[in-house]
């Protein structure tokens, strides 16, 4: 199958991440608006914000794609409405659902629908049906790479278009969470605390570690991993190549609950693998590379290349949360920047900074710059402690400065 | 007796008002619940509730997803 240009779709669930995304060159970015959509219980964009989120994904002539995911019940139909009007509004390139309602209301103002994983779609018979309403398709999470290539074989030979009028384009998870359950369907959330992982509300119980006791003798299994509902992370730095000539258009990170420096991190590997495919520089070494940036941001251990190549299941997580080989520490904010001089003045009001620190300043329209702490200033005979440093970016003031270190422990269990 | 709601981070389960009809209900312009009869301040919902109900609004609290809702003396 000939290469077409894939896209690389990351996750935006703040203005911090928005940024980090088109920072680290991202095609697209797909972000929730409001409660209805599969990371409710994450700090989520407003109505109010979608005219910026837009004219920023504008300037940057990347894509905006909202998503609108969550099953829905009658009392929610007047708010996907008003979602959708706003959407078309604001011209965002796409609703991402998988509800019937939502696709029919966003089709019924004349959105473009992409249709997403949490409707399960596993095979070309689903993919013709859902191409009537949708111009993108993203796949279960669960799928082989061959099934993945029948589908998107089956859609060149039968020309299955878009509302668009365009190739129905089919896209999947590249990097990022899985989940015990298929495609994000689970009701272990809402069965143990009325917290409806469909309703983007998932309280995540299954990451936690389990023992199997037998109810009538009392014996406890003995397991070599206690955490078996919780699955290694996505990722597949080194098989997008494979993916991309299978035929899929759209390469989705996951993660939009995660944080500004992990959308960078993320995006600018992928971003960069995807290009040296298609120049012809993809290198076992740069795929080495990769993974080494991607194992600094959050993760819970990588399962390296998922399903695609093959049904085993056996990657599973060995600690409660992120395996990150870096953390951040807070130590303060930015309290002014000089543009003339690229220098930045920042208030140490949590934290200390050393002369080899690498520092991480985080913020709504800086997005993540990196810098190293060598030629920072101390000023000493201020009340409060200031340092002023030159750095590679603008940054802006009540921006958060960060020192990024080694992390070596686990993460304590969660009370 | 008071219910207290964060309401900022409601999601609209519509769990609160399968549980209290009589004190919940969805709001048909955003999809969250509404605390009826409730003040507001700032951006939080204050109901003064009657001992006698307690079991019902416990309920209400024990089982929202977002623990939006508090029960205070």
């Amino acid at each position: 199958m000939k290469q077409k240009n894939v896209e690389v779709l990351a996750p935006a669930g703040s203005f911090e991440s928005l940024q980090a995304a088109i920072q680290g060159g991202a095609d697209a970015v797909y972000f929730g608006i409001e409660q209805l959509n599969m990371r409710s219980r994450s700090a989520n964009f407003k109505l109010k914000d979608l005219p910026e989120i837009m004219k920023r994904c504008r300037k940057h002539d990347i894509k905006g794609y909202l998503t609108l995911n969550t099953i829905m019940y009658d009392h929610d139909l007047p708010l996907i409405q008003e979602i959708c009007d706003a959407a078309l509004k604001n011209k965002v390139d796409a609703v991402i659902a998988s509800d019937i309602a939502a696709i029919q209301l966003a089709r019924g103002v004349g959105l473009s629908v992409h249709c997403s994983t949490q409707l399960n779609i596993s095979n070309i018979e689903a993919v013709r049906f859902f191409a009537q309403y949708a111009d993108v398709i993203v796949l279960a999470r669960e799928l082989t790479l061959q099934q993945i290539h029948f589908i998107c074989a089956g859609i060149e030979k039968e020309k299955i278009k878009g509302p668009a009028g365009k190739s129905v384009e089919i896209e999947v998870f590249c990097h990022g969470a899985l989940c015990v359950a298929i495609s994000g369907k689970c009701y272990m959330s809402l069965a143990t605390y009325n917290a409806s992982a469909n309703r983007g509300a998932c309280l995540q119980n299954c990451r936690r570690s389990y023992r199997v006791i037998d109810e009538e003798t009392g014996d406890e299994l003995v397991l070599d991993n206690n955490y078996v509902m919780s699955p290694k992370d996505l990722c597949t730095i080194g098989m997008i190549d494979k993916l991309i000539n299978a035929g899929v258009g759209v390469l989705k990170i996951e993660g939009r609950g995660k944080s500004a420096e992990y959308v960078l991190a993320t995006t600018k590997a992928y971003c960069e693998a995807v290009e040296s495919v298609d120049d012809g520089t993809y290198t076992p070494a740069k795929i080495e590379e990769w993974k080494t940036q991607l194992k600094t941001v959050f993760n819970r251990g990588f399962w390296e290349n998922g399903y695609y190549l093959g049904k085993s299941l056996g990657e599973w997580s060995n600690a409660y949360g992120s395996q990150a080989t870096q953390e951040k520490v807070i130590v303060g904010t930015v309290r002014n920047y000089y543009p003339q001089k690229k220098v930045a003045e920042i208030f140490l009001q949590a934290g200390n900074v050393k002369t080899e620190d690498m520092m991480l300043i985080i913020g709504p329209t800086t997005g993540v710059v990196k810098c190293q702490a060598t030629k920072m200033i101390v000023h000493k005979g201020i009340k409060d402690k200031v340092i002023t440093l030159p750095v590679p970016a603008k940054v802006r003031k009540n921006d958060q400065v960060y020192v990024v270190k080694e992390r070596h422990e686990t993460n304590p269990l969660p009370r | 007796m008071k219910l207290i709601h964060y309401r900022d981070n409601c999601i609209g389960c519509n769990s609160c008002v399968q549980h209290a009809p009589h004190y919940w209900a969805i709001s048909p312009i955003d999809g969250k619940a509404d605390l009826l009869g409730s003040i507001q301040k700032k951006d939080v919902f204050i109901l003064k509730v009657d001992e006698s109900e307690k079991e019902i609004h416990s309920r209400v609290v024990r089982d929202c997803p977002m623990r939006i809702i508090k029960l205070s003396q």
